[in-house]
């Protein structure tokens, strides 16, 4: 056997595809990333030593003595089995069982990027979403704890202290704590009822001063931005990433919502789509790194979400996972793979039909109940995706023609959120937690999932009343 | 007005901080008087999870109507309300059982619930260890953090304590697999040797002693109490005490990473964990007034201790539980909700759905049967190395007494006064005789050659083993006679 064990070189002396691609799609090469985009920390990275070493254990003839997996024998559990809905029928119960091979590789240690059957299976699933193929287009696929998960083992790849990130104003809380334990400068992209604007973002990279480290990444909430609620349109889609070829910055793509899109109009193709529609010889792909989770559709509670992106950039998330968690939960990934092998794509896509026009509904309730209690006394745009509505409160009578989104004139939220609200028994997420700078906001953040249509309208009738007692005393 | 959506409620830290003030000016400068003075800069830049902070006001009485939570709606989870398996009887392996999650469980189960882990959970766990290490956790001042696995609670654990160029105590050798972790964090490295026994105190002692007077002193110690990773030995209650004691004397923390706990099979009864030392010892009690003796009884201890279900219910779910004084733990939530929100709650409710319906009792006694396999496949491994490495003086070792491996010394040039070098042996040598083990150097921190070699023995069958040691003797005997 002429083989040898080596010690892992760092992503410095490891370009992972090839420069040249021989086929239609140009891919952006390993060096760039290297050059433009890895951050310190993730050129530094190193796998888990033992973990790297896992690839030689499937060699043929050869006694493996390695690894500190625990025996089997020693688990309690066998045969799993779990009821789930008939993704064309709700109402129907399917009885499903864990196959029992699935179940071993669910009980014990796996490869750090996910189990491979699972791996595939979602492979596909984004071949068939988003037009991309795997084969020799450079992306890769890696399993986390969530898509949040990913999404700061991504910043972690791409940002250490003193980098800079574009992000939207407003924007996912979540987002901002990560960045700011990676000591990041956050720079704020503004947004209007279309969501990002592309001709503020043009102007501040025109503007960008020459002696500041340049923007490395976008980050974006696509679909029913948390906590917008916005759906960018594709024509804004296509100005931002052609922005980032200009540029060169790339786009992180945090599509949590993506399933619940629940629209008039056709969607809009993802970022992750438009890259290689939109791909020439001069304008390769491999910009955009592509968030997905199956918190909303699945279960949250499971704890799985992906990263779909440039083999580079995956390749630093999984030594990250390698050293930092060893992997994701095996058993909750066997699980979904029963669920979806049961289902096939099209059932999959069944049942995310079914939960998008189950949130359209919510979203209709509240927005009757806003029309109700609210006309004239708050400002929404209704979303199209996503389970949030990002409500304007009028609390200053005196200031509500002002066109700026945030002005202390206009009142804070916040203040009012954590009293008079909580004294009338309405609870809100302050819009201020969603600005990076934590600025005073009179916007609140409102959340349709879980109440029923009679709740909400008693919540829009008290918040009623808590704007109309604000302005009085005012 | 301060919008910082923290400071609606005094943290555990703000309050300790409040209650050591008064002693402050009797502190040497520099001295770390309570745990906020052992946090990195990164925890401290992080703001907790603003929502988080909000959420404990949807139990305002009277309850709000609370549009709040990002949560999904359960209904569009498509489980359907059952989930069952089989398990088996932990006081009779071979029966099996099945059990079904309880419905309420499992609708927990499928959404988001809490950063430190369902609070059913955490009181689970929190109970056991109080029974287990005869600690209390309300007097105390500690509580429980569940994480997806315990490597994940050991890696923000350092994160929250340790800047570039801070030091840190290890081991040596020590887990490899969370070395590259640890270098991520650019501490200095402090590396204690270790023996049969643990850690060699009085080489911690000496070094503790040197110490530079003008040099920040350690902040922590990076300990494998039970079947060391890799060595497979276990700290003898000596040892542990002293270590204990030098911790207390030189202010710094012990991250006690025990996944092997209960995989220990010696034939005397086991030692007490540094986590029920540190109370019986009496330590927790030092009287207030000194200095040196800030992290006192209400505020939980100089002892982080991290367990893990990987090794006795299944490395699959993912489950590591750390145990210690709650503002460490806060530093770590924190750290959490940026980083993955929280560990699954559904496998939370897989585990706690099979310890409740074994109960404590038959935790205990599956352990115990887990322990006696482990023990049992140790035997046959030692019979095996003895052999075929140890009758000519090819190999020498020390028995473990828990976990899952074997340490053994390699003599490859007999009668000269060299220590061997097993790295190229193992990496190149070994493989290409079919055997696949690890070389020592590889959990020496501070790097350098190591005669030893690591071999897991938990899931090979007898007679691979027996092959994979014919193969090891043939190749040292003909490096010997190379040599
Ligand atoms: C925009 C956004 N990104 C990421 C997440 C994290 O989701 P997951 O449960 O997949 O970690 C959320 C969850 O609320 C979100 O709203
Ligand atoms: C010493 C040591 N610490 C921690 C771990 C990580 O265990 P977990 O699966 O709980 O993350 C291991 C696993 O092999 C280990 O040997």
């Amino acid at each position: 056997m002429a083989i040898a064990i080596q010690n892992e070189p760092n992503a410095q002396g490891q370009p992972s595809s090839s420069a040249v691609s021989l086929n239609a799609v140009p891919i952006l090469p390993a060096e760039f990333y290297l050059e433009h985009f890895l951050s310190e920390g993730a050129k530094a990275k190193k796998h888990n030593p033992i973990r790297f070493l896992f690839k030689y254990e499937s060699t043929p003839g050869l006694i493996s003595l390695l690894a500190g997996k625990p025996n089997p024998r020693t688990f309690p559990m066998s045969s799993v089995s779990l009821t789930c809905a008939d993704p064309w029928d709700h109402d129907k119960e399917l009885s499903l069982t864990v196959d029992p091979d699935l179940l071993s590789q669910g009980l014990q240690y796996s490869v750090e990027s996910g189990i491979p059957a699972f791996k595939d299976w979602l492979v596909g699933l984004q071949e068939r979403e988003h037009g991309r193929s795997m084969e020799d287009e450079g992306w890769k696929i890696a399993v986390g704890t969530g898509s949040q998960d990913m999404l700061s083992k991504a910043f972690a790849a791409i940002v250490g202290p003193g980098d800079v990130v574009l992000i939207e104003r407003p924007t996912y809380p979540g987002a901002i704590t990560a960045l700011q334990g990676l000591g990041a400068i956050m720079v704020d992209v503004q947004t209007n009822e279309e969501g990002l604007r592309p001709e503020h973002l043009q102007s501040i990279m025109e503007n960008w001063p020459s002696d500041r480290p340049k923007p490395k990444a976008l980050y974006t909430v696509p679909y029913g931005g948390n906590p917008a609620g916005t759906t960018i349109p594709e024509r804004r889609r296509k100005e931002i990433l052609a922005l980032a070829r200009k540029y060169n910055f790339l786009i992180i793509e945090d599509d949590p919502y993506y399933h619940l899109y629940y629209g008039e109009q056709e969607r809009p193709a993802s970022y992750f789509s438009l890259e290689k529609q939109l791909a020439s010889a001069t304008e390769p792909v491999g910009r955009v790194v592509r968030l997905d989770s199956l918190s909303k559709i699945l279960s949250a509670g499971m704890r799985i979400g992906t990263a779909t992106g440039p083999a580079s950039i995956i390749e630093v998330i999984d030594r990250h996972t390698s050293s930092a968690n060893s992997q994701t939960a095996t058993l909750t990934q066997a699980m979904a793979l029963t669920i979806f092998q049961n289902w096939g794509y099209d059932g999959f896509k069944a049942h995310t039909k079914f939960v998008s026009a189950f949130y359209r509904e919510k979203r209709n309730q509240l927005e009757n109940a806003l029309r109700k209690h609210l006309t004239g006394l708050a400002d929404w745009v209704p979303p199209c995706a996503g389970m949030f509505i990002w409500l304007k409160l009028h609390l200053n009578t005196a200031a509500t023609s002002s066109s700026a989104q945030n002005d202390p004139e206009h009142g804070d939220s916040n203040e009012l959120i954590r009293t008079k609200a909580l004294e009338k028994g309405i609870l809100l997420l302050p819009g201020t937690v969603c600005f990076s700078s934590g600025e005073v906001t009179p916007y609140v953040r409102m959340s349709f999932s879980l109440v029923d249509e009679a709740q909400m309208n008693e919540a829009m009738r008290r918040l009623r009343e808590v704007i109309l007692e604000a302005r009085g005393g005012a | 007005m301060s919008l910082s959506t923290a400071d609606t409620q005094p943290s555990a830290e703000q309050t300790i901080n409040a209650t050591s003030k008064a002693n402050d000016a009797a502190r040497l400068p520099g001295a770390r008087t309570h745990y906020s003075d052992f946090f990195s800069d990164i925890v401290k830049r992080m703001k907790p999870s603003p929502i988080h902070s909000l959420l404990h006001l949807e139990h305002h009485i009277p309850k709000p109507i609370s549009l709040l939570a990002g949560k999904p709606n359960p209904a569009m989870f498509p489980f359907a309300g059952s989930m069952s398996w089989t398990s088996r009887d932990p006081h009779n392996p071979e029966k099996i059982e099945t059990l079904t999650m309880d419905e309420d469980l499992l609708k927990l189960g499928l959404n988001y619930s809490e950063t430190p882990g369902l609070l059913q959970m955490r009181q689970f766990l929190e109970e056991m260890q109080e029974d287990e290490h005869g600690r209390l956790k309300e007097e105390e001042g500690w509580r429980v953090t569940v994480g997806p696995g315990s490597q994940d609670l050991i890696s923000k654990a350092v994160t929250a304590l340790l800047n570039p160029g801070d030091s840190m105590l290890v081991e040596s050798p020590t887990y490899a697999g969370i070395m590259p972790m640890f270098r991520q964090l650019q501490p200095e490295f402090i590396c204690i040797p270790s023996d049969a026994h643990g850690l060699l105190t009085d080489k911690l002692r000496e070094v503790l002693k040197g110490w530079p007077s003008d040099k920040p002193r350690p902040k922590l110690i990076y300990t494998i109490p039970y079947g060391s990773n890799p060595s497979g030995f276990s700290a003898t209650l000596e040892r542990r005490t002293e270590l204990l004691k030098l911790a207390y004397e030189h202010n710094f923390l012990i991250l006690e990473d025990d996944p092997y706990y209960n995989l220990y099979y010696g034939s005397s009864p086991r030692y007490p964990s540094y986590f029920s030392l540190e109370k019986s010892l009496g330590l927790l009690d030092t009287a207030p007034d000194t200095p040196k003796d800030l992290l006192r009884v209400n505020t939980g201890g100089r002892v982080i201790r991290f367990d893990s279900f990987s090794k006795v219910l299944s490395a699959g779910l993912r489950l590591g539980f750390v145990t210690g004084p709650a503002p460490v733990l806060d530093a770590i939530d924190k750290q959490t909700s940026a980083a993955s929100l929280e560990p699954s709650t559904l496998t939370q409710t897989i585990a706690l759905t099979i310890l409740r319906s074994w109960g404590r009792e038959g935790y205990k006694a599956h352990t115990t049967n887990v322990a006696a396999f482990y023990r049992s496949k140790r035997d046959t491994c030692e019979r095996l190395l003895a052999q075929y490495l140890g009758k000519d003086g090819l190999a020498t070792w020390d028995t473990p007494e828990a976990g899952m491996f074997m340490w053994f010394k390699l003599h490859l040039h007999p009668g000269m006064d060299v220590e061997s070098d097993t790295e190229d042996f193992i990496r190149r040598k070994a493989v290409e005789k079919g055997v696949l083990a690890l070389p020592g150097s590889m959990f020496l921190p501070e790097g350098g050659k190591s005669a030893y070699v690591r071999l897991s023995f938990s899931v090979v069958p007898e007679n691979v083993l027996e092959e994979a040691m014919r193969r090891l003797r043939a190749l040292v005997i003909e490096a010997r006679g190379e040599a």
